[in-house]
């Protein structure tokens, strides 16, 4: 236990290649093995990861479970992981997604099934890892290393034009990233380190400063995305299989805005506050376009797509207000959305399964249908309303609120891209699951057990967040007062 | 100055002679003509054996063994080990190549190979270089009974290497004229101090556009689609990572002994250059249907990334420089028997749309493909991404942010046709199947291969420090022997 504890982070990071290596030798006849080796591999990690939100201390503000070894000493290179109060809600997060992404795929998955479960795991190593790597070098290969299994997942299992998306996709987020790593190269040069905690203190300053945060800001702009670089999300979101997509809104698309919280503001905070009025009308601008675009869909996953834009512009509204309100609501925000967003792809795949159909007027009366579903459905959509009791509600209250201090305007518009909102989810609701029902879904087959033991988790998270908070935010309160805090020096 | 006659430097170029001489004397007395593959691995074996034990020094002022010869023979014996064992797999599906002159050919090329890194002037620097570009215009031609177009490869590969070799000539006559010799440390001496560069940079220029030629540099790249694509698989291989990483070699040697006052003129003059070459690499490579096409353009583009360590003109950048190429040799020669593996089952495989639902027939290999084609396009956690990295590292640490800028956004445009291939591979569906066997002349180069490609991307460090610490402690004997 005692080795456990020391290097719990690297278990947890690790941890999924015990599953890869035995999957990798087995043979074509061993799918079902596969997939259960997989899903043990990620029980017991999310486990290890719970335990990791259990000895968290909350009053520190620094990095905690902090590993540091040397990796390339000719650049000085380490290493080097820790977690503190911004990141660390996101790790339980990502291994309890790619555990549900697991089961529900468990029947819909039918070729290439060892390979399937491979790049879940693998993009679950690359994801924990590029939320915990605290050397820039390191940081950059796992966040580089995602591109491979998600170029995999959305080109292999995805939907009819997911040639063309899974390339839009790797493409633009390459595109954004080689700039980053020009940024990381010309930091190590001026001070000599890829040392995250070393940098934070650097003077910085002028152009170059901005020049570096632009190259930052570019890479977790596209990942985001903001608009106007978002154009890559819903033609991915789309065509990923579900598995994919709920990776992609639950945990992938997070990890630009994390990036901005743990680079691009605590290591240019002079940039950031001054592209921050920049960055807060784009914000706006994809809150109320993304959800526009979604009152214009007529493709179920493309819609709830559109309105991961509009989600993600009040994460980023959050954020470069520079409150620790609205940057504790943005964090919320982020896991709310990978929560709901998540969900809903899931539904949205559970009748994929069975219908092969995404058009919405495909569906119609699906309530009498699939009653339980519809339940499910209805929280879901409730809670990416953010009606009070959910947790969407939580994280976009907190986000005004703490905008409304700053900028008075911008909440006003955010607000309307609320009540937008409402309109295209219940609009989305009524369509697909009143009215007659339509002769296409007559009959279709209730709720696996796999697919309700997928949705439980989040319905009882939605609940839990929605109704108690506290504990998720304290978690972040001395981070973010501590981020706050330094950039105001 | 004393001419030292030390047979002891150069036991494993002799051996390597005789052992080739042998093959090509005997040969007709073999029925069985796998007697010359286990030959020559045999000489490739005790070739660096003797290579460990052979001291440092000089034979004759012409040849020098030392760290920068021995190790980086060490590698260019690598390679063609791995070769080797590929092309008596390719030998045993393509038979109508199969003669024991293919090994003799082999051998004679990397005598050149071997004699052009322990070089220490331009005329033994010259005649190496023949002596290992020969026996592969040879080998390609010698293709000529399965593919016909074999004979237009090998004479355009020739012609250019016949245009490289008069730049190469005229160069070596300017410089003669300029400094009086033609031996490295001469030429270092009569440079020293000297205000007046002209002529000497005029001849550079002509030796560094005949070696062009071999490197596939932009202008001088034409050659290299047809020549790769005519060439017996191993072959091609051999011509775009040994010979590449040993002309390089011996520019880089080129200007670190000899030329020290142009390091850093050619560097600026390096920079369109090299630009240029990963550009059109890249771009050419987006179109093409033909898997060794593809990498033919690949390699020009790749052969342009590992220019950049050029440009800035210091022992750091090159040594980046040939880790880069000691990577892409890794790659490579891995991708290449992959090749290979498909030519030996079918030839229209090659086609990259043919490729289709490959993931089904064989998942291992495309795996692999998956490993070898990410590590091209230089995505970590693979040795492709850390080779451009470190390449990049050089560039910005002396101040050319706008080359490392293009440079990277080149690297954009060239991943396309390596994603290209894996959606061929991975994303399309196929009816058609083939039975294969997975042969160890197959599987070893290519394990060991994808091995050190993953081992490389995630732990690069003691390469980079091997082949930095040669170039260091190889100019620090040469300068201050005592």
């Amino acid at each position: 236990m005692e080795f456990l504890q020391n290097n719990l982070l690297s278990w947890i990071l690790w941890l999924p290649l015990l599953g890869i290596l035995p999957i990798l030798f087995l043979g074509k006849r061993f799918e079902d093995t596969a997939k259960c080796i997989a899903l043990f591999t990620m029980l017991i990690d999310f486990g290890l990861s719970v335990l990791l939100l259990f000895s968290f201390d909350f009053q520190n503000p620094g990095f905690q479970f902090v590993e540091k070894r040397l990796w390339i000493d000719s650049l000085n290179s380490y290493y080097f992981l820790g977690v503190d109060g911004i990141s660390i809600l996101f790790i339980p997060l990502t291994t309890l997604t790619t555990l549900l992404c697991i089961t529900i795929s468990w029947h819909s998955i039918k070729e290439k099934v060892r390979e399937f479960y491979l790049a879940l795991l693998f993009t679950n190593i690359a994801i924990v890892g590029s939320l915990c790597a605290l050397d820039l070098l390191l940081f950059y290969v796992f966040w580089e290393a995602m591109l491979i299994p998600m170029y995999l997942i959305i080109g292999i299992w995805g939907g009819p034009r997911r040639i063309y998306s899974t390339l839009k996709f790797f493409l633009y987020t390459f595109f954004g990233s080689v700039f980053m790593l020009i940024a990381i190269v010309y930091l190590f040069f001026k001070f000599g380190t890829f040392d995250y905690t070393k940098l934070l203190g650097v003077p910085l300053g002028g152009l170059a400063e901005k020049l570096l945060f632009l190259g930052f800001a570019l890479a977790f702009a596209i990942k985001i995305p903001m608009w106007p670089v978002h154009t890559w999300l819903p033609d991915a979101h789309t065509e990923a299989p579900t598995a994919g997509s709920v990776i992609l809104a639950g945990i992938l698309i997070k990890l630009g805005a994390y990036g901005f919280l743990r680079f691009g503001l605590p290591l240019f905070p002079h940039a950031a506050q001054e592209f921050a009025p920049l960055l807060l009308l784009l914000s706006v601008i994809a809150i109320i376009y993304g959800g526009l675009a979604c009152l214009y869909q007529d493709d179920l996953k493309r819609l709830i797509a559109y309105s991961s834009v509009s989600h993600m512009g009040f994460v980023t509204l959050g954020i470069f207000a520079f409150n620790p309100i609205a940057m504790k609501g943005a964090i919320l925000q982020m896991i709310n959305h990978g929560i709901v967003t998540g969900a809903l792809f899931m539904c949205v795949g559970i009748v994929y399964d069975r219908t092969h159909s995404r058009a919405i007027n495909y569906y119609g009366g699906l309530a009498s249908v699939m009653p339980v579903y519809a339940a499910f459905f209805m929280i879901f959509t409730l809670a990416s309303i953010g009606l009070p009791g959910t947790n969407g509600f939580i994280g976009e209250f907190l986000i005004l609120l703490g905008v409304f201090f700053t900028n008075k305007l911008l909440v006003v518009f955010a607000a309307l891209g609320l009540i937008i909102g409402a309109g295209y989810m219940l609009w989305l609701y009524q369509r697909v699951f009143f009215e007659r029902v339509n002769p296409n879904i007559e009959g279709l087959a209730p709720l696996r057990v796999n697919e309700f033991l997928s949705l439980l988790p989040m319905l009882v998270l939605v609940f839990f967040i929605g109704l108690y908070p506290k504990p998720f935010l304290d978690y972040m309160t001395t981070s973010i007062e501590h981020l706050l805090n330094n950039l105001r020096f | 100055m004393t001419i030292e006659l030390n047979f002891g430097v150069i036991l494993s170029e002799i051996l390597l002679l005789l052992v080739g001489c042998f093959i090509f004397l005997f040969d007709r007395f073999f029925k069985n003509k796998g007697y010359a593959f286990w030959l020559t691995l045999l000489s490739l074996l005790i070739a660096s054996g003797l290579l460990l034990i052979s001291p440092f020094g000089g034979f004759t002022l012409s040849y020098q063994n030392d760290f920068f010869s021995i190790v980086f023979k060490f590698i260019v014996l690598f390679g063609i080990f791995l070769i080797a064992i590929l092309s008596k797999n390719y030998l045993t599906y393509h038979s109508q190549l199969n003669y024991g002159e293919y090994y003799g050919f082999l051998i004679l090329s990397l005598i050149g190979a071997f004699l052009m890194l322990s070089s220490m002037d331009l005329i033994t620097m010259y005649l190496s270089m023949e002596l290992m570009s020969f026996p592969v215009y040879l080998l390609i031609a010698l293709n000529f009974a399965q593919q016909r177009k074999s004979l237009e490869g090998s004479f355009k590969y020739f012609l250019a290497g016949a245009m490289g070799s008069v730049f190469l000539l005229l160069g070596m006559g300017l410089v003669y004229s300029a400094t009086g010799s033609l031996f490295f440390m001469q030429i270092a001496q009569s440079l020293f101090g000297k205000a007046e560069l002209t002529y000497v940079l005029l001849g550079f220029l002509f030796v560094l556009a005949g070696f062009s030629v071999k490197i596939s540099f932009v202008p001088f790249h034409m050659w290299a689609p047809d020549a790769y694509e005519s060439a017996p698989l191993p072959i091609t291989s051999f011509i775009a990572s040994i010979i590449k990483f040993v002309v390089i070699a011996c520019l880089i040697k080129l200007l670190m002994v000899a030329f020290i006052p142009l390091k850093a003129k050619i560097g600026q003059i390096l920079i369109p250059v090299v630009l240029l070459t990963i550009l059109i690499g890249n771009v050419l490579a987006i179109k093409q249907d033909h898997l060794i096409r593809m990498l033919a353009f690949s390699s020009i583009a790749h052969a342009g990334y590992a220019g950049l360590g050029l440009i800035t003109g210091d022992l750091i950048g090159y040594s980046f420089t040939i880790f880069y190429l000691l990577v892409y040799l890794i790659m490579t020669i891995g991708m290449f028997s992959i090749a290979v593996f498909l030519a030996n089952y079918q030839k229209d495989l090659l086609y990259i749309p043919k490729l289709s639902g490959l993931s089904q027939i064989s998942p291992g290999l495309s795996f692999l493909t998956l490993i070898f084609m990410f590590s091209l396009a230089g995505v970590p956690p693979t040795a492709g991404f850390m080779g451009k990295f470190y390449l990049f590292i050089g560039l910005v640490k002396s101040g050319y942010i706008w080359v490392a800028i293009l440079a990277v956004l080149f690297s954009v445009i060239g991943a396309y046709p390596y994603l290209r291939v894996l959606k061929f591979i991975y994303m399309e569906k196929t009816e058609e199947t083939f039975s294969y066997r997975w042969e160890p002349g197959v599987w070893f180069p290519v394990s060991i291969t994808a091995f050190l490609t993953l081992l490389i991307g995630i732990y690069p460090k003691p390469w980079v420090d091997m082949v930095y610490r040669t170039l260091y402690l190889y100019l620090t004997f040469l300068f201050y022997p005592y």
